[in-house]
């Protein structure tokens, strides 16, 4: 670095943390006594117990997704015209609609009246079940997308070289076109997981009792800010920040491989 | 082998890159295919090695009817070799796991038996040095090399070359054709298709010129080199051997 770059570096520095002293202190000047972490630390039951939900709708939604990402996947490379348009047609409807207008009219209008009571009965939390659903339907749709780009980039050769040295057609994919695949989008597939956790938090507006939900209703009763907003983001930052930092550490290591 | 090759036909939409293509080859160790680009040797040899079915048209080898039949097709291939001009190697994988990968899980070969068979294949052809490879760290002709030598693993009962050393310099050129000699003058059947007359004319026992999707020409090198019957194939050697 040159001494001019390293004035200028700690000059920008300087200024930024100045503004992010001033935002900090105005913000506190104005809640004033009102913070009380003490609230956070009553309900912390309620919000260990919606973070471990939101922990098993991400899981849960993951699986889900690299399910329904393969079969979307797997469906627009079918022979059958029928089959390809039908995904297509699909596809585009769910990635084109907001993910919760599909959370209210798939849990209200289609799945709660079809199987809410048949879950119930046997002891199954319907809204948790179905909220994983469609949000696994809903991240699958982008993943299939993902997926087909990372399949359709690898060369012509390849798939005839693995049909040449006489691989099945899934053994084609699973250990010449998937390996070669997923280094390429593992990026997006990484971006995507962490939009997944993020989204989980939609499941609130079904009535599923995770992170947000619980927070949400901490803060309602408690007329707590601060105290619940800060964990709230921090709660989420947990779960996201080790997939990141897993997809850059694989991008980095793949890397030195091609 | 012995080949009948009878009115063969594939169109890809309007472009017949065979057109009711017949060769019959009586006996022949090395089947090489010369002729203009986009002629149909490649299209000829990917029906010959079972990658594509044709559209009309019949193929014996061996006294063995082609069956358009997809399970039929994936059971040929896997009883021979098949190498393209380039990009055979799979990039994710080292020279040796390309080449046990396939012994392994097409053939049934235990790991360490699948393991053992590729180093040999290496050793065959003094590539052992370079099993821990990754293909991107291989130079050109040794990436060709490595891919003969999967190929040819496991004897295949023909060995099928689409121009392998189309996009090679003259020096890896040579080192890949000098083991695909070897594998000829160790009994291997092979069927190749080439721009290198020379090579053509030393390794061959019977050669076809292929143009517009039909043989003009079958006949030993030295008749098919020395004195070509077909006026196309005269104009065809007199322009690529006037340099």
């Amino acid at each position: 670095m040159s001494r001019r770059q390293l004035v200028s570096n700690a000059l920008v520095a300087l200024a930024l943390v100045a503004l992010f002293g001033w935002l900090c202190t105005a913000v506190f000047a104005l809640l004033g006594t009102q913070t009380d972490w003490s609230k956070a630390w009553e309900y912390r039951e309620t919000l260990w117990r919606g973070w471990l939900v939101t922990l098993q709708i991400s899981f849960a939604a993951l699986i889900g997704s690299i399910f329904f990402g393969l079969l979307f996947m797997l469906g627009q490379r079918s022979p059958l015209v029928v089959v390809r348009w039908t995904c297509r047609a699909f596809l585009e409807f769910v990635r084109d609609t907001p993910l919760l207008v599909h959370l209210l009219f798939g849990y209200f209008v289609i799945f709660a009246p079809l199987i809410a009571r048949p879950l119930g009965e046997r002891g199954f939390d319907d809204k948790l079940i179905i909220g994983v659903l469609l949000l696994s339907v809903f991240e699958g749709a982008y993943l299939g997308e993902i997926l087909r780009g990372g399949v359709e980039s690898i060369p012509r050769t390849q798939w005839e070289s693995a049909r040449a040295v006489g691989f099945s057609p899934f053994q084609v994919y699973r250990y010449v076109i998937f390996p070669q695949a997923l280094r390429r989008v593992l990026p997006a597939m990484a971006g995507l997981f962490v939009s997944l956790i993020k989204d989980s938090s939609l499941l609130n507006v079904i009535g599923v009792a995770e992170y947000f939900y619980n927070t949400k209703n901490f803060i309602s009763r408690s007329y707590a800010g601060l105290e619940g907003y800060v964990p709230l983001a921090l709660g989420y930052l947990i779960l996201t920040l080790p997939v990141a930092w897993l997809s850059h550490w694989l991008e980095k290591r793949f890397r030195h491989e091609t | 082998m012995k080949l009948e090759v009878t009115g063969l036909t594939k169109c890809y939409g309007k472009t017949r890159a065979l057109d009711g293509l017949t060769l019959p080859v009586e006996t022949a160790r090395v089947l090489v295919l010369i002729g203009p680009s986009g002629g149909g040797k490649s299209t000829l040899l990917r029906v010959l090695g079972g990658l594509e079915t044709a559209d009309e048209g019949t193929v014996v080898i061996n006294g063995n009817r082609l069956l358009a039949d997809p399970a039929a097709l994936q059971t040929y291939r896997r009883k021979n070799g098949f190498l393209f001009q380039q990009f055979n190697l799979f990039p994710h994988l080292t020279a040796l796991r390309n080449i046990a990968l396939p012994l392994e899980k097409v053939h049934g070969h235990s790991p360490a038996e699948a393991l053992a068979m590729a180093k040999q294949a290496l050793d065959r052809f003094s590539l052992l040095d370079h099993a821990d490879k990754l293909p991107a760290q291989l130079s050109g002709g040794q990436q060709q090399r490595v891919g003969i030598a999967r190929a040819v693993a496991r004897q295949p009962e023909i060995l099928f070359l689409d121009e392998p050393t189309s996009a090679l310099d003259p020096e890896m050129t040579a080192e890949v054709l000098e083991l695909i000699q070897e594998l000829a003058e160790a009994g291997q059947d092979i069927i190749l298709s080439t721009h290198e007359m020379g090579f053509a004319r030393a390794v061959a026992d019977q050669v076809a010129f292929v143009a517009a999707g039909k043989i003009e020409e079958v006949s030993p090198p030295a008749s098919l080199f020395d004195a070509p019957k077909s006026a196309l194939c005269q104009r065809f050697l007199s322009r690529v051997m006037r340099y």
